[in-house]
């Protein structure tokens, strides 16, 4: 063979390997050709790669698990009724005593795979997601705290007395623990639990394909078969991508967008905003347990240094001034008095006291924050990393991917890495030791490291109130101002979660923490 | 015989290269910070635990041996397992600490012959574009040196060369993509979501090729056959397109080797723009979670890639020009 025909040859097989790739839809089918489609939902944030609702707490997941798993009530979390509780799997929820909560279930429901649902399920998962190796923080204790009968097939009674603290407290966890098939859990935490999500919701897990998580239309769910055939779930890295898509019709809903992509879309004939003050509060974590932050006088120093005013200006529409630990749709709410205000003069008190007089002798510190997820995380780290240099701490804002800042996220034995990081924190219920318990109990300490027996007691205090009036009194009496007084983060506002919608979607509920309800969601 | 000869010289030359590249990337990836075994195990676990499964994983023995290692895998065609992404292909994110249940890693050889095809489709399409804008203007521009053609194949391969990838995707996709609707931008449902990304990669190749074809077609112009072809009777097409055109194509050629071998070795900001799931946006993802051996896989596959596409473009130039010998 020559070298002539050995290319000829080699030019044909290329070819026709080619052939093989080309896709012939193409030269007949429109892009925008467009039947009954699914939903296409373009998410920020990546999945875990494990499906099990009690191993993660990221959001993005949890936003999926809002389309496929049930719960036994939701919590809307609108302002004007923050407390609102609707019910879904659960039919009523009694207080029996203060111990004893009693849940009537919903009867003729279905799980995906065909399993009827019943009071053992709520068990198990109740079971389960308090497991103490769960990552997901589940309040309001650990298993061995409290125990759950089902006297009949569709009734639930949860007993506290063990632990110690009141059954109220399940009424909140209802709207936050997507309740999972007794079969599945029975198979553990290795098992087909962390394979695919099974549930009572509206859209069934069909596959993960790539970044796409593909779910179909429930014909089988109890309020009726959803109107739009199935979602699809896709995490698409980048902001302006993601606008892009909606743009051009490719994608029906979008999330997190940042305040100029907002003034750009709303000029945008054919989409529509929606925008919601949200369960998540944006925090600036110290680690406490490592110098210099493992004194609270530092701490408290760098929350005086910080004039949160300049960073609602920066965060515009996607901002909502707030000065508590938790939103203000959450319950026990309320601006704390004590709650750190910018005053340079009371810094410099506290730095000397604390032996550090304008900074001299703090060593080097990290900030560490994100981009590409949260909106202007790095513009307002920019102003907090300047607020406290004024001020004379030695401060050096590292901003990473998302990928890389949540490796370095969360509290390691010893400190976990730099000093201070930016992280919001979202859980889709009103209860406020999802977020008050799992950030500052030294059970927990997901990202402050902090242990603090006074926090603890104060926590426990609260918790085991007997009544929702007197938690609400411990928390606003005792818990709230102490934290303020110790500040083991620095909450710089709450949230307001932007969504972009094409404006033909039509019945898409969004609650506060970004899950969505798209039973009865149809597109023209 | 001179083609077997060819091919084992340079096929031998072309594994020593590889095995360069993969013996480079593989020490630099284990010497710049960013521990994998922490992303992998997630940011609440205990330092015990990082060492535990970092010693299992032999990530602690000299790296002298992790590559002998690796090079033993990669011998029988098992380039090893993503550090991080699971079977299905999903990039992942934060997970616990001491999740066991995480699902089976995907095998690094699935995951880059899955997004290669992906990344030579775009490239061959932006390759034909190119061509196509750039041809008639270098050529143009070539045949009349000087003159006006050849100004604004100048002042077209400025523009092109200044416009910035990233920019232009976006805007392209806006004019295209969101205000005329012509086409789909965003990701890959099927062929056509390959074309816009392919314009603009077009767009950066194009002035390259236009100022080659513009340089060598006006240097083969003055050669004295082209004089001689036209005493011979042959017509100006005749010239240009049988005898110039032939004789300007091998510097050509060659240019277009290394643009496409660069385009498979991951068109990272087009890919990433567009979301278009090729080697790109493997890579993106791969450096990012510091998935070590999926970033060597595609640094494996790309150079090898890069040596066979250029035997192969030596062999199209010994074809069109005897003379050449390589």
């Amino acid at each position: 063979m020559d070298r002539r025909n050995f290319l000829r040859y080699g030019a044909a097989a290329g070819a026709l390997f080619g052939a093989a790739r080309i896709n012939p839809d193409f030269f007949f089918s429109s892009a925008y050709a467009q039947g009954a489609r699914p939903l296409v939902f373009l998410s920020a944030e990546n999945i875990t790669g494990n499906w099990d609702p009690t191993a993660h707490t990221t959001l993005s997941q949890t936003n999926i698990e809002g389309f496929v798993m049930g719960y036994l009530t939701r919590a809307p979390m609108r302002p004007e009724q923050p407390d609102e509780v609707v019910y879904e799997l659960a039919t009523e929820i009694t207080e029996l005593d203060a111990h004893r909560l009693q849940i009537k279930l919903r009867e003729g429901v279905t799980f995906h795979d065909g399993k009827p649902f019943k009071a053992e399920d709520v068990k198990a998962t109740f079971e389960y997601g308090a497991m103490a190796d769960r990552p997901k923080q589940v309040y309001p204790g650990p298993t061995d705290t409290f125990e759950v009968t089902t006297p009949d097939d569709y009734t639930v009674v949860v007993d506290t007395s063990k632990g110690g603290y009141g059954a109220s407290l399940f009424i909140f966890l209802a709207s936050y623990l997507p309740i999972l098939s007794a079969t599945d859990v029975a198979a553990g935490p290795k098992g087909p639990l962390s394979q695919r999500l099974n549930g009572t919701g509206p859209f069934k897990f069909v596959a993960q394909q790539g970044n796409n998580t593909v779910m179909e239309a429930f014909p089988g769910y109890f309020r009726g078969a959803p109107k739009v055939p199935g979602v699809t779930f896709s995490f698409v890295g980048d902001a302006t991508t993601r606008m892009l898509s909606l743009m051009n019709g490719q994608a029906d809903v979008i999330e997190r967008l940042e305040p100029e992509q907002v003034e750009t879309l709303q000029g945008e004939a054919g989409i529509k905003l929606s925008r919601l003050v949200s369960v998540e509060n944006k925090y600036l974590w110290f680690r406490c347990s490592k110098p210099p932050f493992n004194d609270p006088r530092v701490r408290k120093a760098a929350a005086h240094a910080i004039d949160r005013s300049m960073i609602m200006e920066i965060m515009g529409t996607a901002g909502e001034a707030s000065n508590n630990f938790i939103s203000p749709i959450k319950f026990g709410y309320f601006d704390i008095p004590n709650y750190p205000e910018y005053n340079p003069e009371e810094c410099q008190r506290l730095l000397a006291e604390a032996g550090f007089p304008g900074g001299e002798g703090l060593p080097d510190l990290e900030y560490i924050t994100s981009t590409g997820f949260y909106p202007k995380t790095k513009e307002y780290g920019e102003v907090i990393t300047a607020l406290l240099q004024e001020q004379g701490f030695p401060v050096t804002l590292n901003v990473m991917e998302v990928a890389a800042w949540n490796e370095r996220l969360y509290d390691r034995p010893g400190g976990g890495p730099g000093h201070m990081v930016d992280c919001g924190w979202s859980t889709g219920s009103p209860e406020p030791d999802l977020v008050l318990r799992t950030h500052f109990h030294s059970s927990a300490k997901r990202i402050t490291g902090i242990e603090d027996p006074e926090i603890d007691a104060a926590l426990d205090a609260e918790r085991n109130a007997h009544s929702m009036e007197a938690r609400k009194e411990s928390l606003q009496t005792n818990l709230m101002p102490m934290l303020a007084d110790k500040v083991p983060a620095l909450s710089l506002f709450t949230s307001v979660l932007i969504h972009g919608m094409r404006a033909d979607v039509d019945g898409l509920f969004i609650y506060p923490d970004g899950q969505s309800d798209a039973a009865t969601t149809t597109i023209a | 015989m001179f083609i077997l000869r060819f091919l084992a010289r340079r096929l031998f030359q072309g594994a020593i290269i590889v095995f360069l590249v993969s013996a480079l990337i593989f020490t630099l990836l284990r010497v710049v910070p960013g521990d994998p075994v922490r992303l992998m195990a997630g940011g609440m676990a205990p330092e015990a635990l990082i060492e535990q499964i970092a010693t299992d994983m032999g990530l602690r023995d000299p790296i002298w041996q992790q590559f002998g290692r690796y090079m033993g895998g990669v011998m029988q065609g098992d380039l090893g397992q993503s550090f991080v992404r699971p079977a299905n292909g999903a990039a992942v994110g934060g997970a616990s600490f001491d999740d066991t249940t995480r699902s089976e890693r995907a095998e690094v050889l699935t995951l880059i012959a899955e997004t290669a095809p992906m990344t030579l489709q775009l490239a061959l399409l932006a390759m034909v574009f190119a061509l196509i804008i750039a041809v008639p203007i270098g050529v143009w521009g070539g045949l009349r040196p000087g003159g006006w053609p050849d100004r604004m194949a100048l002042y077209l391969s400025s523009l092109f060369v200044s416009l910035p990838n990233f920019w232009l995707g976006i805007v392209l996709a806006l004019i295209l993509s969101v205000k005329l609707q012509l086409m789909p931008a965003i990701g890959y449902q099927g062929f056509a979501y390959t074309i816009l990304p392919a314009l603009v990669l077009a767009i950066e190749i194009a002035p390259f090729v236009i100022r080659t074809l513009t340089v060598s077609v006006a240097g083969v112009m003055r050669q004295n056959f082209i004089d001689i072809a036209g005493v011979r009777g042959l017509t100006r097409n005749q010239i240009v397109f049988r005898h110039a055109l032939k004789n300007s194509s091998v510097p050509l050629l060659n240019l277009l080797g290394v643009q496409f071998s660069m385009l498979l070795g991951g068109v990272l900001v087009i890919e990433f723009i567009f979301d278009y799931p090729g080697l790109g946006l493997l890579t993106i993802n791969a450096v990012m979670q510091r998935d070590f051996p999926l970033i060597q896989g595609i640094a494996i596959v790309t150079a090898a890639a890069f040596v066979l596409i250029n035997i192969a473009v030596d062999l199209i130039a010994t074809a069109i020009d005897p003379r050449l010998e390589y």
